[in-house]
C-alpha cells in the first residue's frame, strides 16, 4: 500500500490521511489503483464513515455516484461485497468505499444520507440478495414482482431459469 | 387476390365470410349457444368491398410507435427522412394503439413487458398485423435468459418475420413490403389462428 499511496493526487493523499487519523484502526484496509484510493469498511462502520465523507466540515464527498454489489465465490468467508463510490462536486476527487460481507449478512441503508442510493439499494438487494436495513422500501426494482432468485449472484443460471418459452405466469397481467 | 375458392375466406351466396373459430365450434358442438348470431363476433362483408378496404388500408398502415430495444433505433432511421416509410403511408406512427393497424415488436421483449405487450396488442383494433423485428423478437437470440421472452410469437400471432441483429432498414422494407401484401389481401395471422398464444397458455 504505502508505495502506490505515492501514485495518488495530493488531495486525495490528505483524505487519505484524514480518514486514516479519524477512524485508523476499525478500517480494513485500503488499496490504491491507477490513482483511485479504495476503503474498505466494516458494516458496522459504514453509516459513521459515510457520514464523515459527506460532511463539508468532513472530506465533502457530497455526491454519490453508484451503489453496487458484487459476488466472488472464490472468498469463502465474504463472498459479497457492496461498492460505493463518492464525489467531490467542489475538487472533483472520488473515493470508494467497499464493505465486504458474508453469506446473508445485512448492511446499513445509507439512503438517508444520500436519496439516490434508494434504488441502487434495491437493485443490489434483488441482484445479489443482500439485505439493507432501514430501508425504506426494499422491493424488486427491475425484474417482475413474483421473480424469485438473485440473478447476478454466480450460482445462478445462466441460460434461462423455469423453461419453456414464456418463463413467467401471465395469470391476472393480462 | 382472395378467391372463392380459398379455403381461409369461405363464401356464402359470393358473400365472404369468415370461418367459425375453435371456441365457436366448440361452442356450437357443447350446444351452449342459446343466440348464436351474438356470439359469432365476424361481420359478413362482400369479397369487392373487402378487396377495396384491404387496398385503402395498404396505403396507410399505420404502425403502432413502440420500440423495445436496439432494433427500434433501425425501425426509426426506416421512419426518418433516409429511407422514409412515408412514402407508403407508414410514417404516421400511432402512439395510442387504438389509432394503430398493427405493430413493429422492435427488439428483445423482458419479461416484465411482457404483459404490456399482450395488452397493447389486444388493444389494436381489428384487423391487425404484427412484425416480429431482430432475431430477439423472433426467438430470444443470445438471450436465454431469465428475463427474456424467447420469441415474441409466444405471446402473441406474429405475422412476418425480420431476421437480423439488427435488421438493416432495407430488410425492414422488404418485411414491410410483404406485410403491405398481406394487407391487400386482408389476411392477417390473428384471423387464421384465433388464439392468442399469451391466453391460451394460461388457459384463457
Ligand atoms: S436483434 Fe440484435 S439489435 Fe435487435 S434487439 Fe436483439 S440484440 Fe438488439
Amino acid at each position: 500500500m504505502d508505495s502506490t499511496v505515492e501514485q495518488i493526487s495530493d488531495a486525495l493523499k490528505s483524505v487519505f490521511g484524514k480518514l486514516e487519523e479519524k477512524f485508523g484502526a476499525r478500517l480494513l484496509g485500503s488499496s490504491v489503483f491507477r490513482g483511485e484510493l479504495t476503503f474498505l469498511v466494516a458494516p458496522e462502520d459504514l453509516v459513521e464513515v459515510a457520514t464523515y465523507c459527506k460532511a463539508p466540515e468532513g472530506l465533502g464527498f457530497d455526491r454519490l455516484e453508484f451503489l453496487t454489489g458484487n459476488h466472488y465465490p472464490e472468498r469463502i468467508e465474504q463472498p459479497f461485497e457492496v461498492a460505493v463510490q463518492l464525489t467531490s462536486m467542489a475538487t472533483n476527487d472520488r473515493l470508494r468505499l467497499k464493505v465486504p460481507l458474508k453469506e446473508g449478512q445485512k448492511m446499513p441503508t445509507l439512503s438517508s444520507l444520500w436519496p439516490a442510493a434508494n434504488w441502487c439499494e434495491r437493485e443490489t438487494w434483488e441482484m445479489y440478495g443482500i439485505e439493507f436495513e432501514g430501508h425504506p422500501n426494499l422491493i424488486r426494482l427491475l425484474t417482475d414482482a413474483d421473480f424469485e432468485g438473485h440473478p447476478l449472484r454466480k450460482d445462478f443460471p445462466v441460460r434461462g431459469l423455469v423453461g419453456g418459452r414464456i418463463r413467467t405466469d401471465l395469470k391476472g397481467k393480462i | 387476390m382472395t378467391s372463392p375458392q380459398d379455403p381461409r375466406h369461405p363464401h356464402i351466396n359470393g358473400e365472404m365470410v369468415r370461418e367459425a373459430s375453435e371456441r365457436e365450434v366448440r361452442m356450437l358442438a357443447e350446444g351452449n349457444v342459446d343466440r348464436p348470431e351474438e356470439h359469432v363476433p365476424g361481420v359478413a362483408i362482400p369479397a369487392q368491398l373487402e378487396k377495396l378496404l384491404g387496398f385503402g388500408r395498404s396505403f396507410s398502415w399505420w404502425p403502432l410507435l413502440f420500440g423495445l430495444a436496439c432494433c427500434a433505433i433501425e425501425m426509426m432511421a426506416t421512419a426518418g427522412p433516409r429511407y422514409d416509410m412515408s412514402r407508403f403511408g407508414m410514417e404516421a406512427m400511432r402512439a395510442s394503439p387504438r389509432q394503430a393497424d398493427g405493430m413493429i415488436v422492435a427488439g428483445w421483449c423482458s419479461i416484465k413487458m411482457a404483459p404490456r405487450v399482450v395488452r397493447l396488442y389486444e388493444q389494436i383494433p381489428d384487423p391487425k398485423w404484427v412484425l416480429a423485428m431482430g432475431s430477439c423478437a423472433i426467438s430470444g437470440n443470445v438471450w436465454d435468459t431469465y428475463n427474456v421472452v424467447q420469441g415474441i410469437d409466444s405471446l402473441i400471432p406474429v405475422d412476418v418475420y425480420v431476421p437480423g441483429c439488427p435488421p438493416r432498414p432495407e430488410a425492414l422494407w422488404q418485411g414491410l413490403e410483404m406485410l403491405r401484401d398481406k394487407v391487400k389481401q386482408s389476411d392477417h395471422a390473428y384471423d387464421r389462428v384465433r388464439v392468442i398464444p399469451a391466453r391460451a397458455a394460461i388457459g384463457e
